[in-house]
């Protein structure tokens, strides 16, 4: 093996997420490497979503270390926009920016964070805008397209950024059924590629087809993490059972 | 009672020249207080508590306190002191104009901040999230995403400001000024007839503001555009 | 401050004098509000055309035209009339508080118009229905759940109105009405310190209306309070 494999690329060390007296998160310690799919699933309230912004730093940790790419994840802002360029996030109620059409959504960060010109950032995005199958929608407004279409083009958005990581807050939870498939598809691409993934996800036929490492927390803790094999066939934990039994 | 329509007919010229002047009031104040409302705006925000304080503070006394007042505390009480009239500031304060846009301004700055707090405090959260997400930096979200969408926002509350200022701009008669009112109050004095006199000015008033709110809505309808119907 | 020594008690005076017209005033606004509201929402053709009418005409036109138009139009009719019966009668006119006070609630009326129209609309259609099922008539409907229910959510922008009728009762100072800003002029013509004298009128109506915005908080408060422990 070699030294990118062994090192790595996002490293959880005891963190704690508190907000006032609750708890989100106790104690967590997760280490991801390149190119691993890691799918976190629990009830809800268990702290997964909580645990994942703290990767962008949309939450603020509480105590522990999170290492992102050799980056230490602490207040200064240097530090955070350097991350969050690495990170690309991908959210549960899509936030396209309602006031920019398809490709502007696109476009902005590549053009104010890297500082990529108009004409770049215009190939990137149609670039994108293909790899998720709809760039005859580039000039539509968000609020023209489907629910599947919109996410489709929030995680377009987020790839035309280059991350190496990429977040999925339970990115299907907000769809109608018939558009889910949609989404969970381009994910599946993008797994084959070979991007670092962390999912926040129901969906249990995506995490067992495509994931490395399917992670179980409740009440803010890891349970259980283990790859999709021994995940379903042997769960070892009674709390872990139990989820699987009402969501199978 | 009788109806004097030749009087009317008589007095529409001068009352013409008055639209003139309350016209001129209106888009001056507008101008610099939408200004002054995005610098409070942005005093307001800021976590700062020597600019977000003063800036609540200004915004509770001008909302407050009735225009009237502000205009006589500026118009007769700023005079009162040699030291604003040896300032560069005399030749405007010295004129019963230039005390009217000032009140007006800073009244109207006060109120539209607070319908820009309102709009910028109304934006989705979801989308700053998705942009700090984006790596884009505190100023840049501002900009790109919150503004715009505040804008679209705030524009029926602001619109109704603009009618509210109108309205307002009548109070320069009691300073001398011969606005639409102040040139009304004039010829009711001589004439004695309230009615024709006073209904025509709040006639041309009625146009006035339905003017404006046709033109708010029509740069309404074009910014909504991206919005569900 | 000491320059308005003496001073205090005519001023203290004014107060109470706009006080009294913000009282009258509020109470009118209210009538003229939830008579508007209810044109508004009625279904006789005539009376929503009206309301319109008031709507669109008084929140059009200036306060102090209007204020005008009452107090000097009045007037001259009054006298008109006064002097066909008995020609001796100069002048008559309506007592510069009332006219201010009318003044004040026609054009602060037509907004609370619309607040009280928006508050009725917010009304759960579903309460009146279970209402009407109950067997209440259409009167006590209205009176024990329409307007409970409206009020709660009325509050916000009737504070907002209030706000204004507050301010508006400087404007009948300029109809020679001996409240605050009347007191204050004549105080400034003496002491000559017009600075001071407007800059505690200013202070007073600060007073005033930070009594109201803590008044309705507490209103609000107290009109929420069966909807506290939802989550």
């Amino acid at each position: 093996m070699d030294d990118t494999r062994q090192r790595p690329i996002i490293l959880l060390e005891n963190v704690c997420k508190f907000f006032g007296d609750f708890q989100a998160v106790k104690n967590v310690s997760l280490a991801i490497y390149q190119g691993q799919k890691v799918v976190i699933c629990g009830p809800s309230g268990s702290g997964k979503s909580t645990l994942i912004r703290c990767v962008n730093r949309l939450e603020k940790h509480d105590s522990g270390h999170i290492i992102v790419d050799g980056i230490d994840l602490d207040d200064s802002t240097r530090n955070i926009n350097e991350v969050r360029k690495k990170v690309g996030m991908v959210f549960q109620q899509f936030n396209l920016f309602p006031h920019l059409t398809v490709i502007q959504n696109l476009m902005l960060a590549p053009r104010l964070a890297r500082k990529s010109s108009k004409v770049e950032a215009r190939e990137i995005a149609m670039q994108y805008l293909e790899r998720v199958h709809i760039p005859e929608q580039a000039n539509k407004w968000p609020i023209q397209l489907s629910g599947g279409q919109q996410q489709r083009v929030a995680i377009a958005r987020a790839l035309c950024m280059k991350p190496q990581i990429m977040l999925f807050d339970e990115p299907t939870s907000a769809l109608d059924p018939e558009m889910i498939n949609e989404v969970l598809d381009v994910m599946v691409e993008l797994a084959k590629e070979g991007m670092t993934m962390i999912v926040v996800s129901h969906e249990m036929g995506f995490a067992r087809s495509v994931a490395d490492l399917i992670v179980f927390m409740d009440f803010g803790e890891i349970v259980e993490s283990n790859p999709p094999e021994e995940f379903f066939q042997n769960p070892r934990s009674e709390r872990t059972k139990l989820f699987l039994n009402q969501i199978l | 009672m009788t109806f004097d329509l030749y009087l009317i007919i008589g007095s529409l010229p001068k009352m013409f020249e008055g639209i003139g002047l309350t016209l001129q009031l209106l888009f001056l104040s507008a101008f610099i207080g939408l200004i002054l409302a995005v610098i409070l705006l942005l005093m307001r925000l800021s976590l700062r508590w020597y600019l977000s304080i003063p800036a609540f503070l200004y915004t509770y006394v001008f909302r407050g306190t009735p225009m009237l007042i502000q205009i006589f505390v500026i118009y007769y009480g700023l005079p009162q002191f040699k030291s604003i009239q040896q300032s560069v500031l005399w030749p405007i304060l010295r004129e019963p104009f230039g005390c009217m846009v000032i009140a007006l301004s800073l009244n109207t700055g006060a109120y539209v901040a607070e319908i820009l707090r309102g709009g910028v405090l109304g934006v989705d959260k979801g989308l700053h999230e998705a942009g700090k997400a984006l790596a884009l930096t505190t100023s840049q979200r501002f900009i790109y995403i919150t503004a715009p969408i505040a804008v679209r926002i705030t524009l029926p509350a602001y619109s109704n400001d603009v009618i509210g200022l109108l309205k307002a701009t009548a109070l320069a008669s009691t300073v001398t000024l011969m606005d639409v009112t102040g040139v009304a109050r004039t010829i009711v004095a001589k004439t004695f007839a309230p009615y024709e006199i006073f209904i025509s000015a709040a006639i041309i008033y009625l146009v006035l503001t339905w003017l404006i709110q046709t033109g708010f809505g029509l740069f309404e309808k074009r910014m909504s555009r991206y919005v569900k119907q | 401050m000491s320059a308005l020594s003496g001073w205090w008690g005519v001023l203290f005076w004014g107060t109470v004098v706009t006080l009294k017209v913000f009282g009258v005033a509020l109470l009118l606004t209210v009538a003229f509000g939830l008579l508007g509201a209810t044109a508004k929402l009625s279904k006789n053709r005539i009376a929503v055309a009206l309301a319109n009418f008031y709507t669109v005409v008084f929140r059009g036109t200036p306060e102090l035209l209007v204020l005008l138009i009452v107090y000097y139009g009045s007037a001259v009719t009054l006298t008109s009339i006064a002097q066909s019966i008995n020609p001796a009668v100069k002048f008559l006119d309506i007592p510069p508080f009332w006219a201010g006070a009318l003044g004040i609630s026609l054009v602060v009326g037509s907004y609370v118009t619309e607040t009280f129209r928006g508050a009725f609309l917010g009304v759960d259609p579903g309460h009146v229905e279970a209402a009407r099922a109950l067997g209440l008539s259409n009167l006590q409907t209205f009176i024990h759940i329409r307007i409970p229910q409206m009020w709660r959510l009325a509050l916000p922008a009737f504070g907002n109105n209030m706000f204004s009728v507050v301010k508006d009762t400087a404007l009948v100072s300029l109809l020679g009405l001996e409240e605050v800003v009347f007191a204050a002029d004549v105080a400034r013509s003496v002491t000559l310190k017009p600075f001071a004298t407007y800059s505690v009128v200013a202070m007073i109506y600060l007073a005033i209306t930070t009594v109201l915005t803590l008044s309705v908080m507490a209103l609000e408060k107290y009109a929420n309070r069966h909807l506290e422990g939802a989550r």
